[in-house]
């Protein structure tokens, strides 16, 4: 090897090693968050300060208030676990009863302080057949 | 009628490829020519199948048979002519015969014109080919077949319908071209094996495959920059780019293209970097199908949707053997793919080509970790882990900077050797001109912001020099009779080169673009009709919200008065809809609100306004409104990189 690939190769692998530093990302709290499954939270008893999960809105469990219609609060179940969240701001408009939500923010006495809230986008359309008249 | 010829075409284009196979392991062991022609005619007649069963399914989309449960899916008899045509890909199975098509139509472009010259490298490219060809062809026939009838007992009488938000011109023509990208990188992979096993890498071999990396670059880039552009003038976020892994996946292969291409041309001028380019070249189609694997198989949770069936066992195999075979050939073939000749300046053009390259790598490699990074965890230590952007913009936007740079030092390098005076005395106006700016910006500024600082640096430099390269161009060469004829000829003097250095200006302008993100600044706020509200220099007034009932929703009209306090005048009317589609279902569920944005667009900033929600008995509108600076930009530079790329793969005379 002559000495500018050597060099090269040097340079590269300082910053890769700099990347890897960035990238020991388990131990910064501004880079990650932890995906928790709905039945893993629902026998967690301590709080949480960062937390993702996914789940499905639970049927008839949107509540909106009266005064502010930004503020909201409903159940994301998966299975048979279920967890309230409360989240203040514009909804998706594909938020509604059933639909596939993300929401990211934290978690204490059994409530999810949602600071964001993801509907799965209608990048496709896989609709089955129910609404399809039949005969 | 016509889908069970299309039903039939399908599966005869399974026979045929498999035929294929027979027959390249008969010429494999006879050594008899007329097997090898056999095997081609077979992929050839694969390829008029799946182009028969293709237009076989666009016909029933059509005509609305809604006895295929794709047809029905997908359309209604209300669903206009265009998304109709479009429907072909807006689900699994027609996605998947989509691929096949797109598959089909390069593998005869192949045939017809690439191994026209290339003869030798016929064997190992209809393995190949053969491969990829039935692994979509499987999955069309067993998993996700488009004729599947309706199951028998139920007679539709209407189908499902696109989503009528899905049904915007955009959202319809990026996947496709996308999938052109996606589809095309598998010829730059059979062309990189095939060479290398058959150990014929020649001058022709370097050309061709070029050629054929600038046309699945144009097609990448575009379905990218189209996708960006959809998603913020429809979805109202007021984003374009979000490192979703989907997102991450058509990324990926972007970046190690851009590398080969560029990494190619030391292989064209210096025959270096056999191994290195052979890597780059096959990495792209495999992560093409790590992205499709991915997003087709729901291990890592992303926000754009995709299937209920569950293909990612099928892509998992087929990815570990395109890997494995990979691989294995790599170290076969590692001595013949050795280079004697060493880069041996840094001060070269191939040594900025090699460092680009570096930089690309490792943009690549950082998104790739953070995507998987999930699946990583988990199975590390069983907690699955999600990075967000913070991660990809704290990693890449330095990355990105040095390459901004390198795109304006790159140029300014020659082959081999560049002597230090010759070097300081290219960089003197680039480098005065970047201090310039810089300076500027702190001057002019009333924030300091340490990557806007060095990006402003950044662009004006490699700007600058980019058009010093085409006013040297421009002077070296013999006078026309007037200017804007010396500039075209100057233009197509050196299309390579000079189509190479519009994609440059694109991609420059495009970090104009990146800029303005650090400007953005977002409110939400509730009005009744008459109040107003102040928010960064400008003052909106809601004058009403009315309502009214159209074709296929009832629409709640807001109209906002934007002032710009500063001049105290009117600067534009906004008025953003919330639309709901279903209204006259009785179900409420089956209703669907839209959010319809509006956006004042300049080219130094975007006033973009959601009406997210409506009180009718406060009547009150919930709002959102986003100031996004130098937006524009974006698409201009993206619409420039696709020109310049065409620009440099047209073939010129000379070619010829």
């Amino acid at each position: 090897m002559n000495k500018v690939t050597t060099s090269t190769l040097i340079i590269f692998v300082l910053i890769a090693g700099w990347v890897f530093y960035l990238t020991n990302i388990k131990k910064d709290d501004s880079l990650t968050v932890r995906y928790y499954s709905i039945s893993e939270l629902a026998s967690e008893s301590n709080d949480i300060k960062k937390i993702k999960v996914g789940g499905y809105i639970k049927p008839n469990s949107i509540d909106i208030s009266e005064n502010d219609q930004l503020e909201a609060s409903f159940f994301v179940y998966q299975n048979n676990d279920s967890v309230k969240v409360t989240y203040y701001g514009i909804r998706p408009d594909l938020f509604k009863d059933d639909a596939e939500v993300v929401v990211s923010g934290s978690y204490a006495n059994n409530l999810i302080s949602a600071t964001e809230l993801q509907t799965k986008c209608a990048s496709r359309y896989e609709g089955d057949l129910k609404n399809i008249e039949k005969i | 009628m016509i889908s069970q010829i299309g039903s039939i075409a399908i599966s005869l284009a399974g026979g045929l490829i498999f035929s294929s196979f027979i027959f390249l392991g008969l010429f494999k062991k006879f050594k008899n020519q007329t097997y090898l022609q056999v095997a081609e005619r077979a992929i050839l007649a694969t390829s008029y199948c799946i182009f028969l069963a293709f237009f076989c399914l666009l016909n029933e989309l059509l005509i609305s048979n809604f006895n295929l449960q794709y047809v029905a899916q997908y359309t209604s008899y209300e669903t206009p002519v265009f998304y109709k045509i479009t429907a072909l890909w807006a689900g699994q199975a027609g996605s998947l015969l989509f691929w096949s098509f797109i598959t089909a139509f390069f593998a005869v472009t192949y045939i017809f014109t690439t191994l026209e010259k290339l003869k030798t490298l016929k064997f190992h490219s209809y393995l190949i080919l053969s491969f990829i060809f039935s692994f979509f062809i499987l999955l069309s026939n067993f998993i996700a077949n488009p004729f599947e009838p309706v199951s028998s007992d139920i007679i539709v009488q209407n189908g499902n319908g696109l989503n009528p938000l899905l049904q915007n011109f955009f959202m319809a023509i990026h996947p496709p071209i996308l999938y052109v990208g996606f589809t095309g990188s598998a010829i730059i992979f059979i062309m990189a094996l095939a060479a290398s096993i058959s150990k014929d890498i020649s001058f022709e071999w370097v050309q061709s495959i070029r050629r054929w990396s600038l046309f699945v670059w144009t097609f990448l880039s575009a379905g990218i920059i189209l996708g960006g552009y959809w998603a913020y003038n429809e979805l109202g976020w007021g984003g374009y780019w979000a490192w979703d892994p989907v997102e991450n996946s058509s990324l990926m292969p972007w970046l190690t293209l851009t590398a080969f291409i560029h990494s190619s041309m030391i292989q064209e001028k210096r025959g270096m970097l056999k191994k290195w380019n052979f890597l780059l070249a096959t990495s792209t189609y495999i992560l093409v199908i790590l992205g499709t694997f991915i997003t087709r198989s729901g291990v890592i949770s992303s926000v754009h949707s995709f299937t209920a069936e569950n293909l990612g066992p099928m892509f998992f195999a087929f990815l570990a053997i395109l890997i494995l075979y990979t691989v294995f050939w790599f170290f076969k073939r590692k001595s013949y793919l050795d280079t004697p000749d060493k880069i041996d300046s840094f001060t070269s053009r191939e040594g900025g080509f090699l460092y680009n390259n570096l930089i690309l790598i490792l943009m690549c490699f950082t998104i790739m970790w953070g995507t998987l990074f999930p699946i990583l965890s988990e199975a590390w230590d069983g907690n699955k882990i999600y990075v967000g952007a913070s991660y990809f913009n704290q990693l890449n936007i330095p990355i990105g900077l040095v390459l901004l740079f390198l795109m304006g030092i790159g140029p300014l390098l020659s082959w081999n050797y560049t002597s230090k005076s010759i070097l300081l005395n290219r960089f003197k106006l680039p480098l005065s001109i970047s201090f310039l700016s810089g300076i500027g910006y702190m001057i002019f500024s009333s924030s300091f912001q340490i990557y806007v600082f060095v990006a402003i640096m950044g662009v004006s430099f490699t700007l600058s020099s980019i058009l010093g390269e085409f006013y040297k161009s421009y002077k070296k060469q013999k006078k026309a009779s007037n200017f804007i004829h010396s500039l075209g000829k100057m233009f197509l003097s050196n299309r390579h080169k000079n189509g190479g250095y519009i994609v440059h200006i694109g991609i420059v302008l495009l970090f104009i673009g990146f800029i303005g993100r650090a400007f953005e600044v977002e409110k939400e706020f509730s009005l009744s009709p008459g109040e107003q509200i102040y928010f960064s220099n400008y003052v909106f007034k809601l004058n009403s919200i009315k309502s009214e009932a159209r074709d296929n929703h009832y629409a709640f009209l807001s109209e906002i008065d934007v002032v710009d306090s500063s001049t105290n005048q009117l600067l534009v009317n906004l008025k953003p809809e919330k639309r709901i589609y279903f209204y006259w279902n009785s179900d409420p569920e089956k209703r669907q609100p839209h959010s319809e944005l509006d956006i004042y667009s300049t080219i130094q900033k975007d006033i973009y306004s959601i009406f997210s929600g409506y009180d009718a008995q406060k009547n009150i509108g919930y709002f959102k409104i986003m100031i996004n600076p130098l937006v524009n930009w974006v698409w201009i530079g993206g619409v420039l990189m696709v020109i310049g790329s065409l620009f440099a793969f047209w073939p010129s005379r000379r070619d010829n």
